[in-house]
């Protein structure tokens, strides 16, 4: 029997990939764990592996080309199978009288691959419909035990289609009308070629960030809550540390410091460290800490969220490591699934880009996150004088839900504790 | 044709009655015996006015020894006649377990097809109304089990005349289980002689949205749940099977392949079942046509409830059945 080799589901929130490098061709033989494709998912790229030795009967889409989740995209061929006797596109095709329509429909079929599950439970009426109907099981919600698709399920979808082919076929010339007063179709007429409007295809990234933050921002009721910290202590100690450290190479940042700062202060603000489900609330156990790192252009752009694991469990030193490794990582050859997964709070920190003071959207299933500016040198009160100090504003934003506006001002002034009594984060 | 279809309405017990007399009329190896069947006129006056008609010699008052008169009447099919064999209930059968199970439905094997063994046993099948344990035996899962039989279970009187007809002309040895429950229900019973061909099942109701399989007495059980999930837009099928052994699976499978969900009702207890049979080869021929696995509504799986509250609740009802229906046609 032939083998479908499917888009693998490569994290928890993917629902489409895209095969941005084929390293076999159709012909190919290959062994269980040779790499057969680069998958970009929606924050990663990875390796697809074989888990099979045969022979790449049929590639199924092209580079650059996205299918959902559990969408076949190559066939492989056990060892010793005859290629003829398996029911292959082009098996089928030297039964057609004219050559020529035999290969276009040998590839047409190449490209549309049979309707897959993505591992969804469907009952057996339900897939032989999907079938007969040519419909793509993995976009269909099942409303039957465990999310089964039952045979309702496709009979709405088939129902729905047929509705939407009528009001397409019977309302050809209100499109018109529509194209008029729909400005994006509408570019205004450019004066120069360098004013053209151009479009740009969405990446993976670019798609999940626009889905989840819009998601984010309209199902959680955020509200901000900023405070000012007096960081000469804290800068004054990291001066200290780093000229110690000189030898070993390593170099704390701020941002290592409030990393520290803001675990330890979840730990004893258990709302911090938790997140909404609906009728409850998780406290989750470990205290897990995001760190927000933009990726450079020619990767791309976009950004994503590194996870600093047991992060109020561990030393400056350990956090000043961990983190430099992941942001170097992240942006040169990208994160692991696990490297992002898990995290319970998230900081953004647009501190070394000059910004004193923004506000952050949360990254679910978080319900705070610290948007942190540069701390800045500035004319300051010191006990009743006016002198030159450093501080450094930071702002919450919060899903109410989980988090009331005196819980966030307790928080902070915990965090305020940390950061202006460096001390206390040494031991 | 006026007369064929002339309305004549009769109790279940006459339609039995009438086939026996009918086939003993025209076949003078026919006999009946069983306990009180002859002078007392049948325990539930099946046979009244039988010893009348046929004599002492033909309609045999027998001891009460199951064991004894079931193997004696299995020697006199052996021998080239045709005994029917009246269990005053299918409970007192199991006493008679080695001639009517060991020995019967063997019989044609073992003499190497020398014996035959023509033989009708029939009786009260399953819970007849507090008679208790030991009293309310469904023997047709534990009977059905036997290769060499054949096992019929008529619901109304127009199938119990037809398909005891073919019961006592068949040359293999017929379980016939009946229902006391039944007995005096009434039905259409025509006046012209027909037989009804074992292997035939009936579509009781037509319906779009579940099959429900049944035999004898819980088809009742089955109508009445029909009605109510009507009422919910449900629309079942009721398929009769009217025989267990030979099953027509393939009125059940194209039923099931139409309506997409299956309810098996079967008043014998769930565990290795004529239901779980049912639901084994429906699963194995309709596999790409089911929504849902294949529900199974049974008897509770403990010993027959003597209190009559606990009693119906026992049974295959048609609360259990309307709930097995919703839940194979995900309407709850």
């Amino acid at each position: 029997m032939p083998i479908d080799i499917t888009m693998p589901r490569l994290s928890d929130t993917m629902e489409m990939g895209t095969v941005l490098h084929w390293h076999v061709k159709e012909g190919d033989e290959v062994s269980s764990g040779d790499v057969l494709a680069d998958i970009e998912t929606d924050k990663a790229t990875m390796e697809l592996q074989s888990f099979d030795d045969g022979v790449v009967q049929n590639i199924l889409i092209a580079e650059g080309e996205q299918v959902s989740v559990g969408t076949a995209i190559a066939r492989l061929l056990e060892e010793d199978e005859d290629p003829n006797s398996a029911p292959a596109p082009e098996a089928a095709a030297p039964e057609k009288a004219e050559p020529q329509a035999a290969v276009e429909e040998a590839q047409q079929v190449a490209q549309t691959p049979p309707p897959s599950t993505g591992g969804a439970r469907v009952s057996p009426v339900a897939r032989r419909l999907a079938e007969d109907h040519g419909l793509d099981l993995s976009a269909i919600q099942g409303s039957g035990p465990s999310g089964r698709i039952i045979k309702r399920d496709i009979l709405q979808v088939i129902d729905a289609t047929q509705e939407t082919e009528a009001a397409v076929v019977s309302a050809p010339q209100s499109s018109n009308v529509v194209a008029n007063v729909t400005p994006v179709q509408q570019p205004l007429a450019p004066t120069s070629p360098w004013q053209q409007d151009r479009t740009e295809k969405l990446s993976n990234m670019r798609q999940i960030i626009a889905k989840r933050l819009v998601e984010s921002k309209q199902s959680i009721p955020h509200y901000q809550v900023s405070m000012t910290f007096d960081m000469d202590p804290l800068m004054d100690m990291r001066k200290a540390l780093n000229e110690q450290l000189s030898a070993t190479g390593i170099k704390l940042s701020v941002n290592d410091f409030l990393v520290r700062c803001c675990a330890l202060a979840m730990a004893e603000h258990p709302a911090f460290n938790a997140s909404f489900g609906g009728d409850c609330i998780l406290y989750h156990g470990p205290v897990n800490i995001g760190m927000a790192v933009a990726l450079p252009e020619e990767r791309g752009g976009g950004l994503v969220v590194a996870s600093l694991r047991n992060a109020d469990q561990k030393s400056l030193r350990t956090i000043s490591q961990e983190s430099s490794y992941l942001a170097k990582k992240a942006r040169e050859s990208g994160l692991t699934v696990e490297e992002m997964a898990d995290a319970t709070f998230t900081i953004s920190n647009l501190g070394m880009f000059g910004v004193e003071h923004f506000t952050a959207i949360i990254n679910p299933p978080n319900s705070a996150i610290l948007a942190v500016g540069a701390a800045i040198e500035k004319p300051v009160v010191r006990d009743g004088e006016l002198v030159v100090g450093h501080e450094m504003s930071a702002t919450l934003s919060l899903d109410h839900r989980v988090i009331d506006g005196a819980m966030a001002a307790q928080y902070l002034k915990t965090l305020k504790e940390y950061i202006e009594n460096p001390a206390s984060l040494l031991v | 044709m006026t007369v064929a279809t002339k309305e004549r309405v009769i109790e279940f017990r006459d339609a039995l009655q009438e086939a026996m007399s009918e086939e003993m009329r025209v076949d003078k190896r026919v006999f009946l015996l069983g306990e009180e069947v002859a002078q007392y006129n049948g325990a539930y006056k099946v046979s009244k006015g039988m010893l009348d008609e046929f004599g002492p010699r033909r309609i045999i008052d027998t001891p009460i020894s199951e064991s004894g008169f079931s193997g004696m009447a299995i020697g006199a099919a052996m021998r080239g006649l045709r005994p029917i064999v009246e269990f005053m209930s299918w409970s007192f059968s199991l006493v008679a377990a080695d001639p009517i199970l060991n020995n019967a439905p063997k019989m044609l094997y073992m003499s190497g097809g020398q014996f035959g063994c023509p033989i009708v046993f029939r009786g009260n099948d399953g819970a007849g109304g507090q008679l208790a344990s030991t009293h309310s035996w469904c023997v047709e899962s534990l009977y059905a089990n036997v290769p060499g039989l054949k096992m019929a279970i008529p619901y109304d009187a127009y199938d119990a005349k037809g398909l005891l007809k073919t019961a006592i002309r068949d040359d293999n040895p017929v379980f016939f289980l009946e229902s006391e429950r039944l007995l005096s229900t009434k039905g259409h019973v025509p006046e012209e002689e027909y037989t009804i061909e074992f292997g035939k099942a009936l579509v009781r109701r037509e319906g779009t949205d579940c099959t429900i399989i049944s035999f004898g007495r819980p088809i009742h059980f089955c109508l009445e749940a029909a009605e109510e999930l009507a009422k919910e837009g449900i629309s079942c099928e009721i398929i009769d099977g009217r025989t267990i052994r030979p099953l027509d699976i393939e009125t059940m499978i194209a039923s099931v392949k139409k309506t997409n969900a299956c309810v098996v009702v079967d008043q014998s207890w769930p565990f290795a079942s004529v239901g779980s049979e049912i639901a084994s080869q429906i699963h194995r021929y309709c596999f790409d046509d089911l929504d849902n696995h294949v529900h199974r509504v049974h008897s509770d799986d403990v010993p027959t409830p003597y209190a009559y509250n606990l009693e119906q609740a026992y049974l295959p009802n048609s609360h259990k059945i309307c709930e097995a229906v919703r839940s194979a046609t995900y309407n709850i």
